[in-house]
């Protein structure tokens, strides 16, 4: 099929489009222009899907990036069942993020609307390149694409400065991880001298174990950078500096799954080394823990779904590492539904409390916004895995999987699932139920917001709700698990090297029900809890520590950024003043110095030109006739 | 000391006995030229008087500087005559090869010929002959 | 041999053309015309096709190295006339006889770029050479361009000299003015001493040709005090033109008779004096056009390597080079022309008051510096690339480089004084044809700067 290149194509053009002419655009046009492009490509990416359903994947090179010699990197995209999936994702939560932006934004000035729609088209389109491309060059290219454009939109309202602190933070945290994976893809090139996804697995055989180790840690290390995980992750809760829609694109649905992506890509590599594997697993679940924690105690509407989302990543690296690539995938694809759901919900409470973020200043929005309360009521219980919403079923294949790896991992899983059902109806609770705890103008202006910011809530809702039934577990019915088949071609490599094992269904059914149950009463308590609380009182002790989120900002300021800016400083200073800059300007000084006496050679007598020349050629003449003695002298001085 | 070897290999190898003739014949020329010098300024008579001291005019007296300026045009006639005149002599060599170098030869002359004929046509036209202004 | 003969007869064409017609500006239209034949002969002569067969004794030999390079020389000297054919006819009254000679100029190149007779190579450059001399004094009444001219007669005749002597002395000692010395007993048994002094005396004066220190003492002194515009064309066109003469000297004769003799000392030498007198003095020097003179000189020195290393990538890179640096220089003298200062100061605040004849400027002073992304990074890429491929002299690459480190210094004044300084930046008026052609030119060292076998392929077909 010719039409893959129309998928990125038209984000690039509503990009060039709407950056170029932002000024003299009207702001229907220009979300008509950015939404449409989105759609387009949305169209295009169902017509490849059944594509791909029924011819299977397909690789189209257009043109080869570098031609150097032997060595070529071809600029191709590769469409299969994982990065179709991607695309219909992306796309798709994509154009209704669009619709959804065109109110939420309505009142930026007219260039500010056309930067804030090119910025989000060019994302669309790097991520687009990021999951189609066929080779680790063209991921990279947009993998740092979606770096950037995550770092202008976080600063988009850059006449805030904690907004342009947030935004640096992010971008120098993803260049960190993004120098793992560089230096992966290097390591591939050295060993196999392309990296073309086809060409790389097939000649496994190449790698010693320790190169793929190394590769895949590094790997890990990018995505680790991108999807937020413990070490790098604490960009991701300040990013929500950001317009809300952008952190429900960006920072919740799409670009920081593009590590899930990128691991679930190279996941034959992954198996075949299990110690990484074992890595991935213990950093995730640890991340999920962690972040569940600190979810507990934010204030923040957003700051509580960041630190969510950090967890649900960990919850799929967790599935990453214990092999279940088809569980992690699934767990993008409901997560983005809920978490995108999630975010536009808090949008549309924050539009209506008129930019109000705290939620011990809300409480009874219930009556007031009754299509934004319900759909954020159904993410709710989808994030929270209770069944039969979607979340349920791709967290339960990951906990299934992580049992199998190690009971120790599926028993700290439960409970990061279990804090998870207490902080999000905390925030449910504390949001919609209640008395009103907002100023009385707030109250006054309190209103639903229009129908472009509803209407993609009740999809992505519908979604949340029925997201899960196409990845229906063995037990309930044989063979239902569509994704799972879909994708097998994906994963079958990986699926010949490993040995599967396979729960036996009465310990399936006990763990399934009995963490359903928990969770169902952790929701309970929470609802009691937080829907009669009025008074807020100062926190102490672990709560304190939790609600700053366990100090580690402060540990990174203290222990890397402090002593990196003090050397810094040191250096330029010292080193750089006295000793480059010395060095370089004596040199400069030396050339000029030169540069004087020899023009003085330049006589402008021609009597002194021929008696020069005439002496050069006797020199000349003596230096060739006694070369050996010459060269003999020089090598003994050096 | 190389070079002395390659200067004696030199006259070891390319027999030293050829140049032996033209080496003997610059002798005789400079030792004839320095001899005749010496000999005509000791044998020769001398009388010294003022009138010699004068430049030389035919046995007319001089009147007035020599260096006077003169027109460009005689230097360009000059300048042209030598130039034509030389390149007669280019027809020498012809003439004695004339019947081996052909009719190919005769259309190399005749080129050149031809060149030589467009400068004289172009000096003409941008009248550097033309004597009166 | 359709250029060598076409080029005379265009000449003679010109020279006649001056007499009949009286309009500079159509001169300049019909030398074009002319130049666009020429070029356009040389190129099917590239494929095939002669006008004339003469049978030229193995005294030239019509190779595609040679060829290609006329056809670079004709067309840089195509868009030089483009460029700045107002400059030349506003030198002096002669404007057909500057043609002419310039026609005359490109037979010179024509013949050296194809000789494999030391008689030819003789011939070849005392064509190329005596229209220079009357070239550099032509603007009559300015004293510095009569006293450049004399100057360069004198130092011209000087090398000629030398070029004679070493001729004579190959002729001597092998009794052939060939260079394809492959069925010469003479080398095979070894190469006399007299030889090798011919030859040296042969290096000396194509040194000198080269403007290579410490033969570069005209270059200065003719560069500055002849008329702008034939500085430019002595500094790109001829100067290739001398450097292919080099290349192809070493190529034949010298190559053979290297396994008796190592010329390479002698050529470190030269490329170091030659890299370090033309930088160096560069930096100090408050005119643009005298910084130019030098920085040909320093230029000179990286077109050396190809004489040093000598192998394919040394042949391919000189043709580069040379495509690359004349287009560069022609742009940055057709720029300079059109200044009312030729100082440095005079370039004060031009890409305020001519932001297209800035931006054009910059991107030849990056080619001659050898950025990337001009056509000027990969001609020097090229010569080092063919001094590793010998698999020594490391070390003079890495000189190499520090001096390429300084010439950035004195290129990037010009660029400072367009773009941080303040001042009028006076400027002739510009013509907006003058525009487009230095955007073509632009775009033409720009896209040689990405895609380098543009023209190397033409070696191969």
């Amino acid at each position: 099929m010719n039409l893959i290149y129309l998928v990125p194509l038209f984000p690039l053009l509503g990009f060039l489009i709407n950056g170029l002419f932002r000024k003299s655009l009207s702001k229907s046009l220009i979300g008509i222009i950015g939404s449409g492009a989105i759609l387009a490509s949305f169209i295009v990416s169902i017509i490849l899907f059944n594509d791909v359903r029924t011819n299977g994947s397909m690789i189209v090179s257009y043109f080869n990036l570098l031609d150097i010699e032997a060595f070529k990197i071809p600029f191709a995209f590769q469409i299969d069942q994982l990065s179709v999936i991607f695309l219909l994702i992306i796309t798709g939560i994509g154009f209704l993020i669009h619709v959804y932006s065109t109110a939420y934004m309505n009142d930026e000035t007219n260039e500010h609307f056309g930067r804030y729609f090119s910025y989000l088209n060019l994302f669309v389109f790097s991520m687009l390149l990021l999951v189609m491309g066929a080779n680790y060059v063209i991921m990279f290219i947009g993998w740092e694409g979606v770096g950037l454009c995550s770092y202008l939109l976080i600063g988009f309202w850059f006449k805030n400065n904690t907004y342009n602190y947030a935004a640096k933070k992010a971008f120098v945290m993803n260049r960190i991880g993004d120098l793992g994976f560089l230096l992966a893809v290097f390591w591939i090139l050295a060993k196999l001298g392309t990296v073309n996804y086809g060409e790389v697995f097939a000649s496994t055989v190449k790698f010693s174990a320790s190169d793929i180790t190394g590769i895949t840690l590094l790997l890990f290390v990018g995505a680790c950078g991108k999807s937020a995980q413990i070490p790098l992750y604490t960009w991701l809760p300040d990013a929500m500096a950001g317009p809300t829609p952008v952190s429900a694109l960006i920072h919740a649905a799409t670009m920081v799954t593009a590590g899930i992506y990128m691991i679930a890509r190279s996941n034959v590599l992954y198996t075949m080394a299990p110690f990484t594997q074992t890595v991935v697993a213990i950093i995730g679940l640890a991340t999920a823990l962690f972040a569940a924690t600190i979810a507990l105690k934010q204030n923040d509407i957003k700051k509580v779904l960041a630190y969510s989302t950090v967890s649900q990543l960990g919850y799929m690296f967790l599935g990453l590492g214990a092999g279940a690539y088809t569980g992690a995938v699934f767990h993008v694809m409901t997560h983005a539904f809920f978490k995108a759901l999630l975010f536009l919900g808090a949008g549309s409470v924050i539009h209506a409390m008129h930019h109000e973020q705290d939620i011990r200043n809300m409480g009874g929005l219930k009556k007031h916004l009754p299509i934004t309360h319900i759909s954020f009521l159904l993410a709710c219980l989808a994030i929270s895995g209770v069944p039969p919403f979607s979340g349920f079923f791709s967290k339960d294949e990951i906990l299934a999987a992580a049992y199998l790896k190690n009971p120790i991992f599926y028993y700290l899983g439960a409970i990061g699932a279990l804090m998870t059902a207490f902080y999000m109806f905390r925030l449910y609770a504390l949001t919609f139920l209640g008395k009103f705890r907002g100023t009385e103008e707030q109250h006054h202006h309190l209103h639903e917001s229009p129908s472009a910011m509803t209407i993609p809530l009740i999809v992505l809702a519908i979604l949340s709700v029925v997201g899960g039934f196409i990845g229906i577990p063995e037990i309930f019915a044989p063979d239902a698990h569509m994704l799972e088949k879909f994708l097998h071609p994906i994963f079958a490599q990986s699926d010949s090297i490993k040995e599967l094992h396979h729960l036996d269904r009465s310990t399936e059914w006990m763990m399934m029900g009995g963490v359903s149950v928990l969770i169902i009463v952790v929701i309970i308590i929470a609802w009691r809890k937080y829907s009669r609380t009025e008074q807020f009182v100062a926190s102490h002790g672990i709560a304190r520590t939790l609600e700053n989120k366990w100090y580690v900002d402060e540990l990174y300021d203290n222990v890397i950024v402090r002593p990196v800016t003090g050397l810094g400083s040191v250096l330029k200073n010292v080193v750089e003043k006295a000793g480059i800059d010395g060095a370089v300007n004596g040199v400069g000084r030396f050339v000029h110095y030169s540069s004087r006496q020899l023009r003085l050679l330049q006589s402008g007598q021609v009597g002194n030109y021929i008696l020069f020349m005439v002496l050069s050629i006797v020199v000349l003449f003596l230096v060739f006739w006694n070369q050996p003695q010459i060269a003999h002298f020089l090598e003994k001085i050096f | 000391m190389q070079l002395l070897n390659i200067l004696l290999d030199a006259s070891a190898t390319s027999n030293a006995s050829n140049y032996f003739p033209i080496g003997l014949q610059l002798f005789f020329a400079i030792g004839f030229v320095v001899t005749m010098m010496f000999v005509t300024h000791f044998l020769g008579p001398k009388r010294k008087t003022a009138d010699k001291l004068e430049n030389f005019a035919s046995g007319i007296e001089t009147h007035g500087d020599a260096r006077q300026p003169m027109a460009i045009k005689y230097f360009l006639v000059a300048i042209l005559f030598v130039l034509f005149d030389v390149e007669v002599i280019f027809f020498y060599p012809y003439a004695v090869n004339f019947r081996s170098l052909g009719w190919e030869g005769f259309g190399a002359v005749l080129m050149f010929v031809a060149f030589f004929l467009a400068g004289f046509i172009y000096i003409i036209k941008k009248g550097a002959l033309t004597w009166e202004d | 041999m359709n250029a060598i003969i076409l080029s005379a007869i265009l000449g003679v064409i010109m020279m006649f053309s001056g007499i009949w017609v009286n309009n500079k500006a159509t001169l300049r239209w019909i030398a074009l015309a002319g130049l666009l034949v020429l070029l356009i002969s040389n190129i099917a002569e590239m494929y095939g096709y002669r006008i004339w067969n003469v049978n030229v004794h193995n005294m030239l030999y019509f190779d595609r190295f040679g060829l290609l390079f006329n056809s670079v020389a004709i067309g840089s000297t195509f868009i030089f006339v483009a460029l700045s054919g107002s400059d030349i006819n506003r030198v002096g009254k002669y404007a057909a006889e500057y043609y002419t000679l310039i026609f005359f100029v490109l037979t010179g190149i024509t013949i050296i770029s194809v000789y494999t007779s030391l008689l030819m190579l003789f011939l070849g450059i005392e064509i190329m050479s005596i229209p220079l001399y009357i070239l550099t004094g032509s603007d009559k009444r300015n004293l510095k361009s009569n006293e450049a001219s004399l100057k360069y007669f004198l130092m011209g005749a000087f090398s000629t000299g030398l070029m004679l002597m070493g001729i004579t002395l190959i002729y001597g000692a092998t009794g052939s003015f060939s260079i394809e010395v492959l069925n010469n007993p003479a080398i095979a048994q070894g190469v006399s001493f007299l030889e090798i002094t011919g030859m040296l005396f042969l290096l000396v004066s194509m040194a000198f040709k080269v403007s290579a220190a410490p033969f570069h003492f005209w270059t200065p002194d003719v560069y500055d005090g002849a008329p702008g515009v034939f500085t430019s064309f002595m500094a790109t066109v001829v100067k290739a033109a001398a450097f292919i003469a080099f290349v192809k000297l070493f190529d034949a004769r010298m190559s053979y008779s290297s396994a008796v003799v190592d010329w390479k000392m002698l050529l470190c030498i030269l490329i170091i004096a030659t890299l370090l007198i033309g930088n160096i003095t560069a930096v100090f020097q408050q005119s643009v056009k005298r910084m130019l003179a030098y920085s040909s000189i320093a230029q000179a020195g990286f077109m050396l390597f190809a004489v040093f290393s000598m192998n394919e990538m040394a042949k391919e890179g000189i043709i580069f080079y040379a495509v690359s640096y004349s287009l560069a220089t022609i742009g940055v003298f057709a720029v300079l022309l059109k200044m009312k200062d030729f100082t440095f100061e005079g370039y004060n605040g031009l890409a305020k008051s001519q932001p297209v004849l800035a931006f054009a400027n910059t991107v030849f002073l990056l080619s001659l510096a050898g950025i990337p992304l001009t056509a000027g990074f990969f001609a020097k890429y090229f010569m080092l690339a063919s001094v590793i491929q010998t698999g020594h002299y490391l070390w003079m690459v890495i000189v190499a480089v520090l001096f390429a480190a300084v010439s950035v210094y004195y290129y990037f004044r010009v660029i400072q004084a367009m773009y941080f300084k303040t001042g009028e930046g006076e400027t002739e008026n510009i013509h907006p044809g003058f525009k487009t052609g230095l955007i073509i030119l632009t775009v033409i060292i720009i896209l040689l700067g990405v895609a380098p076998n543009l023209i190397i392929n033409f070696l191969y077909f």
